[in-house]
Formats: C-alpha cells, sequence, structure tokens
C-alpha cells in the first residue's frame, strides 16, 4: 500500500512525446482550445482527451512552462490567477522570456472564461506541485480547487474534477494526513450522488476506501461499499482499483472464493503499465489462494519485473506446498519485515492452518495406515501433548473433507481409505461446466466491451438508404395500388 | 469544578462500591442513570467539542463504559456485552489523540475477541485484528485469544481446554466455559466422521464428561442417529461420496440446451 500504485493512461498520441521541450507551451496551447470547444459544445469527450494529453505532457512541465501558461489561459490579476501563481515559483527566467514573448504575440488570451479552464489550471498546477514533491503546496493548492468545485456544476468539468480528487487524496496521503479529509471526502461523494455524476462517485468511492483501508478500518469500507450506488464502471482504473479494494476486504472477512476473483480480476485488468499496483495485486491473490488450499503457478511468481518483490511469496508457497512447518516457520521470520511491510502478517498466521493441511493429505496419500505418533512427528507439532494434539487434528480434517480417512482409536493410528474412481461421480462433469460457463462468459463480456463510435450508423444511412426506401417505399404503393385494381 | 462532573464522579463511585460488594443488580440500575448522564456531555464522541473539561469527561467516560463492559460478563449477558463495547469503542480509536491510553484496553479488547469466538463471528474477529498493532499483538491478553483462535482452526482442541487455566484474567473464564461447550459440539461433529465407533469410555474422555450418565443424556439429546451398544457408541455413517448411479438427466438437459442457446448468440 504505501508504494503508489497510480495508474497512467498509456495511450499518449506520440506527436507529444517527441515534441521538444520549448513547444511545451504551444501543447498546452493545443489543450486549452480543445478544452474551449468541449466545454462550448459540451462534449465530455474533448475534455477527457485534454487530460489524457495532459498527462503525456507531465514531465515536461516546469516553473516557467506553467507560469506561462497561466498568464495566457488566465486573465492576469484575477483571483484564481494570483492564488495559483502563488504555489509555482519563479525561476529559469531566460526560458520564461522567450515563452511569455511567444505567448504575448501569437494568441490573445480568451476573452470569456469557461469554468472548465480555471479548474483545468489547478489541475495542471497541482500536477506539477506534486511532481516536484512540494506537498504541502499541493495540499494547500488541492483544498482551494476542491473549495472551488463545489460551486461549479457542469458535466464536462466532472472528469477533470475527478483527476483532482484523486490528487486532493493523494497529496494527502503523501504527508500521512489522510484521516483529515474523510468528512470532505464523505460530503464530495454525496454531491458527486445528487449530480448523477457517475465517474467522481466512482473516484470518490475509491478514494474513501483507500482511506479506510489505509487505517485498516475494514468494518467501515465493507459498509459504505455495500450501502454505495453502483453502476456500470466509466473508468477502467477507477473499477481496477475497486476490484482491489473490495478483495482486500473480502479477504479479511474471510470470503476467500470472492475476494480471489476479485483480485485476479484486478491483476488481470490492470494497465501492463502499471507495475506496482499489479505486484500488489499478485501478493494478495497467492496468499488468498494459498489459504483457499490452492498452489499458485510458478510462471505467476516469474513475470517479467515481479521476480524480486515477490520472492518472499515464493518462497512461502514452496513451505505451504510442501507442508513443513519448520520451514514455514523460517520463512515468515526470514521476511518478517516485508509482510509486516506489506500488511499481510495476519494473513500468514491464518496459513499456518493449511500448511498442516497439506502435511497431513500428504501423508494420508503416501501411508495406507499410520500411527498418531508418527503423524504427529511429521507434521513437528510441538505441544506437550502430541498424539492427542495430532488426533483432533485429523479428525477435523476428515471432517472437512480435506483428507479420507479414518481413525482407530484404540490401536492409536489413522487409515486411509482407498482412493475412490473419479470419473464414477460427477465431479468431471461440474468441472466442465464451470469452465464451458467461463468461456461462454468471457466471450459476452467481451461482446459487451466492443464499443462503437456514437451515430455512425445513422449517418451512413442518411443519404442512400433513405433514397433507397424512398423508392422501396413508392413501388410497394405502386403493388398495392396495382393488387387493389386486381381485386375489383 | 463542573457539578455536572461532580454528579456523575459521584455516581461512579456509588456505582464501584456496589460493583465492589457484587451487588450487581444496583450496578445496573446505577449504570443506566450514569449513561443518561453521560448524554449531557459535549466533549463525547460523536461531538468531541472542545470544552475545558474535556480530558476529564472523557476519560471518565472511557471508565464507566470499560466498568460496563465487564459488569455484562459478570452478569453473562452477551448482548450487553456488544452493546456495551461498541460504545466504548470510540474512545479506544478515535479518541486517541486526547487522552491517554486506559490501561484496561488490551483487556478489554481481549475480551471482545474472546466473545466474537465463542458467538463464532470469525469473520468479525480478524476485522477487529487488523486494527490492532504489533505491539498490542505481543499483549498477553491479546495474544491469548489468537492463539486460542489458531488452536481452534486447526483442531487442536486440547490446546483450546488447557489454556483455560492460563487465562490471564478472571473475567475471561465465563467466555472460556462457553467456549468449552462450543468445542464439545465440535469434537461430536469431528467424531462422527472420523471413527467408525469408539469405547463409551473413550467417548466419555474425548467429550469431556465426567461420567458415563451425562454422556448417555447428551448422546440421546444431541446426537439421537448415534447407537450405543456392548460398551461401544458405534456412528452410523452416511455414505456421501458414493459413486453415482443415476445419470442427473434434468440438470443435464438444461445445461445442455444453455450451450446451444450461447453458441447460437455467437455464430
Amino acid at each position: 500500500m504505501t508504494q503508489d500504485v497510480e495508474m497512467k493512461d498509456n495511450q499518449t498520441p506520440s506527436q507529444s512525446v517527441v515534441s521538444a521541450p520549448t513547444s511545451t507551451l504551444q501543447n498546452l496551447k493545443e489543450i486549452v482550445a480543445l478544452i474551449d470547444t468541449g466545454s462550448y459544445t459540451k462534449e465530455v469527450r474533448r475534455i477527457a482527451r485534454a487530460v489524457r494529453l495532459t498527462v503525456g505532457l507531465r514531465r515536461q512541465l516546469t516553473g516557467s512552462v506553467i507560469s506561462s501558461f497561466l498568464d495566457f489561459a488566465l486573465v492576469p490579476g484575477s483571483e484564481a490567477h494570483t492564488r495559483l501563481s502563488s504555489f509555482v515559483p519563479k525561476s529559469d527566467e531566460h526560458d520564461m522570456e522567450v515563452d511569455t514573448a511567444s505567448s504575448t504575440s501569437q494568441a490573445p488570451p480568451p476573452k470569456h472564461l469557461p469554468a472548465e479552464l480555471e479548474i483545468y489550471c489547478y489541475f495542471i498546477v497541482l500536477l506539477f506541485l506534486i511532481d516536484q514533491k512540494k506537498y504541502s503546496e499541493a495540499k494547500a493548492c488541492s483544498s482551494a480547487s476542491i473549495a472551488r468545485l463545489k460551486n461549479v456544476n457542469r458535466r464536462t468539468v466532472d472528469v477533470i474534477a475527478s483527476k483532482l480528487y484523486f490528487y486532493y487524496s493523494l497529496s494527502y496521503e503523501l504527508t500521512n494526513d489522510l484521516a483529515e479529509i474523510r468528512s470532505t471526502l464523505l460530503a464530495l461523494h454525496h454531491s458527486a450522488t445528487l449530480r448523477h455524476d457517475e465517474l467522481g462517485q466512482e473516484t470518490l468511492l475509491n478514494l474513501l476506501l483507500r482511506n479506510y483501508l489505509h487505517y485498516n478500518l475494514y468494518d467501515q469500507a465493507e459498509k459504505l461499499r455495500s450501502k454505495a450506488p453502483r453502476f456500470e464502471a466509466h473508468s477502467n482504473q477507477q473499477f481496477c482499483r475497486y476490484l482491489f479494494y473490495l478483495g482486500k476486504i473480502r479477504t479479511i472477512q474471510l470470503e476467500y472464493t470472492d475476494a480471489k476473483e476479485s483480485l485476479l480480476q484486478a491483476a488481470r485488468k490492470a494497465p501492463v503499465a502499471s507495475l506496482g499496483f499489479r505486484i500488489q495485486c499478485n501478493k494478495w491473490a497467492i496468499i488468498v489462494r494459498l489459504l483457499l488450499g490452492e498452489i499458485p503457478e510458478r510462471s505467476i511468481f516469474t513475470q517479467k519485473g515481479m521476480e524480486k518483490p515477490l520472492k518472499p511469496y515464493f518462497e512461502l508457497t514452496n513451505a505451504v506446498r510442501i507442508g513443513d512447518l519448520e520451514l514455514f516457520g523460517n520463512v515468515q521470520e526470514k521476511f518478517a519485515e516485508t509482510f509486516a511491510k506489506d500488511r499481510t502478517h495476519n494473513l500468514i498466521v491464518r496459513l499456518r492452518h493449511n500448511v498442516i493441511r497439506t502435511g497431513l493429505r500428504n501423508i494420508s496419500i503416501s501411508y495406507s495406515r499410520i500411527s498418531l505418533q508418527d503423524v504427529a512427528q511429521k507434521l513437528r507439532l510441538n505441544s506437550a501433548n502430541p498424539v492427542a494434539d495430532a488426533e483432533s487434528i485429523v479428525a477435523k480434517a476428515i471432517r472437512d473433507g480435506a483428507i479420507d480417512a479414518t481413525i482407530d482409536h484404540k490401536n492409536g493410528c489413522m487409515v486411509s481409505k482407498e482412493t475412490g474412481d473419479i470419473y464414477s461421480t460427477n465431479e468431471p462433469q461440474t468441472a466442465f461446466n464451470s469452465r464451458i460457463a467461463f468461456c461462454l462468459n468471457m466471450h459476452n463480456e467481451a461482446v459487451k466491451a466492443l464499443r462503437f463510435p456514437p451515430n455512425t450508423h445513422k449517418e451512413k444511412e442518411s443519404d442512400e438508404k433513405r433514397r433507397e426506401k424512398k423508392q422501396q417505399e413508392e413501388e410497394l404503393a405502386k403493388y398495392m395500388a396495382e393488387e387493389d385494381d386486381d381485386d375489383f | 469544578m463542573d457539578p455536572q462532573l461532580t454528579e456523575v464522579s459521584q455516581q461512579f463511585e456509588r456505582f464501584k462500591a456496589a460493583f465492589a460488594r457484587k451487588d450487581y443488580n444496583t450496578c445496573s440500575d446505577l449504570l443506566s442513570q450514569l449513561k443518561v448522564l453521560l448524554t449531557k456531555f459535549t466533549s463525547l464522541p460523536p461531538l468531541f467539542e472542545n470544552s475545558p473539561n474535556a480530558a476529564k469527561e472523557l476519560t471518565i467516560a472511557r471508565d464507566i463504559y470499560e466498568h460496563a463492559v465487564v459488569l455484562s460478563v459478570k452478569t453473562e449477558d452477551q448482548d450487553a456485552f456488544e452493546r456495551d463495547f461498541f460504545q466504548l469503542k470510540p474512545y479506544y480509536v478515535d479518541a486517541r489523540n486526547r487522552i491517554p491510553s486506559s490501561p484496561q484496553e488490551n483487556l478489554i479488547l481481549g475480551l471482545n475477541l474472546l466473545r466474537l469466538l465463542v458467538q463464532n463471528r470469525i469473520a468479525e474477529f480478524h476485522t477487529e485484528l487488523e486494527l490492532l498493532s504489533s505491539a498490542t499483538l505481543e499483549d498477553p491478553c491479546i495474544k491469548h485469544a489468537v492463539e486460542l483462535e489458531q488452536s481452534f482452526m486447526e483442531g487442536a482442541y486440547n490446546r483450546v481446554l488447557s489454556a483455560r487455566q492460563t487465562a490471564p484474567d478472571a473475567t475471561y473464564v465465563y467466555f472460556m466455559d462457553l467456549l468449552a461447550k462450543t468445542i464439545r459440539d465440535e469434537i461430536a461433529g469431528c467424531s462422527e466422521k472420523a471413527y467408525d465407533y469408539v469405547s463409551i469410555s473413550d467417548a466419555r474422555q474425548m467429550l469431556l464428561f465426567s461420567s458415563d450418565q451425562e454422556l448417555l443424556t447428551y448422546v440421546e439429546e444431541e446426537h439421537p442417529e448415534w447407537e450405543v451398544k456392548e460398551g461401544f457408541v458405534v456412528f452410523q455413517k452416511a455414505k456421501e461420496t458414493a459413486p453415482c448411479k443415476e445419470i442427473p438427466s434434468l440438470q443435464l438437459i438444461n445445461q445442455t440446451l444453455s450451450y446451444a442457446r450461447e453458441l447460437e448468440r455467437i455464430v
């Protein structure tokens, strides 16, 4: 969790990547034009594109570029301008001269100032401050932007607003003050719901969940999650985050099957570029699968860039697979620091029980009859009364269906049953069924996820088809008339 | 000193006196009066107003609720325990920065963990556990409950039972006794599956009964399907995983039809 699991859109258009730093301002101006048209025609799509382009420019932002951009976009001397300029340091005099010169000569500042543009300026300054690691300024700037946002109610702002919410929370997280903004976030979520701002709701819900989970408040997080309105996801990134948080909550509450599903889905849906996020997802997914009694495949641990961070979990898996309590204890001790940092320590404590189970299963497969004393020895149960412990542990494993055996109490031994022919049961059929259902479901989801540009279908129809239709109608009318004549 | 605060502290002294006398009826009466009085303090959760007496008010309110929790254990009222504990919790979590932490805190948290264990609310047990810091987890009271849960999950029931002797506080014994009953049911459930038969004396030992008679009544009441004959308890085992003889035709038809429908959509 401490690692920043920020996900960037990775579809940065190539033109902005190759452009030289001097033209950054030029690019920003293009974005402004985009926002202008977006705000005028009320097209959310254009604003979203503007935000995406900005993220691509992020690395090229410097103090001078920002301040000259502010001069260009906002009316100098206005309230927003003075407030925002105070956050940006005046440096790089040379660059600034060149840029301001070009800005004044090229385009006059726009007469009217759309709300989108003002909010966008907050956004870009905030990005700059966070990249410069000026967190306290970022906090002040984001709080100001949130205060400003409260008075703006336009659907076209929502896209930028949701980004602002995210960086608002991030700047507080970086200074470790997340608890402070919880009530503000709740209020924002409340108003986003009232305004039917679904993207905002989605973002804010995730931020709130993150906020709660940061302090391990799983109970509150689950209560909020189960009561907040749900709808189809608007942004893939937000949906991934939601799945991850959901998976974590379910893991803590012992709903491992559901947790596994959410975590694996989050790991698969996450963009390739967001390595940190995928590592986190995989760590949790590995533990959940171990808790379920599954052994994750080796290929999970050898994914590109993940080998090193997943090493402790690899050794853990190994210990569980062999069912060796001593090895498990060693791994637990060896990587105690990592597990504490990942906050998975409590989950790993739960695994002890699975280690015993696997060990027991191995014993039950290899021996048809074994004394309980030997079982205790093989499992390395270090307790006052190992035989009695072994007996009750074996009894519980039998009841839970982990092993198929009976206990002979008088002789103090465990007798394994012959493994029956699995193909004489319904088992294979159910397994096939679940796989087929999975494939069909995947296909359906894929079809649903296909996106078509709106109205293209209708536009094509307009000219040719209309003529064609008219012709058909005329023919039909003629035909009907003829028929009528025939009747008479 | 604030008159309201004085009134509360006097009342609380009376409560403590009654508590020491083990006069629990008087205690409950005084407690409900105290709770009403506490509603007049604005510095308590959820308002947290910064009044001059805030720290004192918070401390005494926390003290009162801590006593309320212990009282509910003494009167063996689990619902009251849950209520009082939830009223107390904000003082531990949200008021952490306002008043020094209570010496009773770990004891009460451990009790709550134990209660969740007894009521078999394992999900909540783990949710509570996540809230505790690693230092708190080392505390004997908390550790006791955590180890109990582990042994319970593993199936090492002997360890759970012997933990009764090592209970860190007298108040824990009540829950430990309840736990013993839960464990007996667990053991009974396990033995049913694990053994074909056991002798009566062994069964008595396993199920922690002091006499054969108790065992027989237990079998009669809880597990009438067990058979007692010739000095043995015979467990009737229904073989659930027997190879299936008949084909589940209706289910198969349904599945095949749904495949056909889905495939039609694709092609």
